[in-house]
């Protein structure tokens, strides 16, 4: 199998102190990765340096067969061009309208006609389930629409591989699963491949191909979801199970998630 | 940075026009296919032929860029067709539900 990124020996530090522990990882083409781990184990100081914007002490991350560790910015902008980043937290800009905030990327670094980016700026905002919200200023949406937007933005430059940091967190449990569809949708159609830091275990299940476990910093588990399930690692059946006591459908949730709206 | 990844050739067949696209159709490329499909569009042909049977990749930038030609050419009857779609553009296509909007044929002589 053909792997969109390796990482390998990948150290890093917040200043003395050691965040990530030497680690190695491949993230599969064309696939869903699923990052998990507790909270602070450094699943978002990984994605940060996958997309290069931290630097590690040591250790290499090959994308698309270049090593990112030590490019420079102006290689490193070439590469972002075909990333796609849907952070938490990572705001649309309130000052513009949804259309706007979709077409920012395109005009700032294509010579694309306004005629053709309005075209694209649509058929993203489509591909989202936004048709029609192009209008729109982010304060006037829902929290799930202001992911999609987010979403729709990240698709802007037509990446080859996308980073989800929590995209369900905060979101009730339909809107997340609507959220879920469209990431098996982007896999599907358009091969991009996916990775996804995630808490939740219904998601995970769903959407995943590939799954890397970090714990304090060291990777616990790297395989496919059906190793994972089956795995006798205390600390993976852990995080399973403590994370199955959460109940995350009541019922009458899950009969609307697969009975469709 | 992909630039010229592009190449165009503009043929007549039968008295038809033809656009021939080779390589990869891209947020780069597209403003160029844009330039050769408008100038073509300006002269109002019946048909305008769209040969993409060397085209290794398309963007949304392509298919918008061929939205807004077909869209110009709506404007006064005129008829855009697709020749040669590799599969995987094809799918593509059809999974925007272009393929309905779009005329596409096999091969040339079938489109005209
Ligand atoms: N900018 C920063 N400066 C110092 N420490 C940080 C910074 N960002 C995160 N950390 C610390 O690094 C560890 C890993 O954080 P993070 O990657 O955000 O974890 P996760 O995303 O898995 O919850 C945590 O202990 C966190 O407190
Ligand atoms: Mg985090």
């Amino acid at each position: 199998m053909e792997n969109a990124i390796e990482v390998r020996n990948l150290r890093t530090h917040y200043g003395n102190i050691e965040i990530l522990k030497g680690i190695s990882l491949n993230v599969p083409k064309g696939l869903i990765t699923a990052i998990l781990g507790g909270s602070g184990c450094g699943k978002s100081t990984l994605l940060k340096h996958l997309i290069g914007l931290l630097k590690p002490t040591e250790g290499n991350i090959i994308i698309n067969g270049r090593d990112i560790a030590g490019m420079n910015e102006r290689d490193m902008d070439e590469v972002r061009k075909k990333i796609g980043v849907l952070f938490q937290g990572a705001a649309l800009l309130n000052s513009m309208t949804v259309g706007d905030n979709v077409a920012l990327p395109l005009r700032e670094h294509t010579r694309l006609e306004g005629s053709t980016i309005q075209i694209m700026v649509r058929m993203k905002l489509d591909l989202v389930g936004l048709s029609g919200f192009d209008k729109f200023y982010p304060s006037q949406l829902s929290g799930g629409m202001k992911k999609r937007a987010g979403l729709a933005r990240a698709l802007a430059m037509d990446p080859e591989i996308l980073f989800f940091d929590e995209p369900s967190a905060g979101l009730d449990p339909i809107t997340a699963a609507g959220i879920d569809e469209l990431i098996l949708r982007l896999k599907d159609i358009f091969r991009i491949t996916i990775i996804v830091v995630t808490h939740e275990l219904a998601s995970l299940f769903r959407i995943a191909d590939h799954v890397i476990m970090l714990d304090r910093g060291e990777k616990v588990f790297e395989g496919e979801l059906d190793e994972l399930r089956a795995s006798d690692n205390p600390r993976i059946r852990c995080f399973l199970e403590r994370q199955a006591e959460e109940r995350e459908y009541t019922p009458e949730d899950y009969f609307r998630i697969i009975a469709g709206d | 940075m992909k630039t010229d990844a592009m190449e165009i050739e503009v043929l007549s067949y039968r008295g038809i026009d033809v656009l021939k696209v080779y390589g990869d159709i891209d947020l780069y490329s597209s403003p160029g296919l844009r330039k050769n499909l408008i100038s073509i569009i300006c002269k109002k042909p019946g048909t305008l032929l769209v040969d993409l049977s060397n085209v290794s990749y398309i963007d949304s930038s392509g298919i918008a860029t061929f939205v807004e030609g077909l869209k110009n050419m709506m404007c006064y009857g005129g008829r855009l067709k697709f020749i040669g779609l590799p599969d995987r553009i094809r799918e593509i296509f059809s999974f925007s539900r272009l393929d309905k909007v779009f005329e596409i044929y096999d091969g040339i002589d079938q489109a005209i």
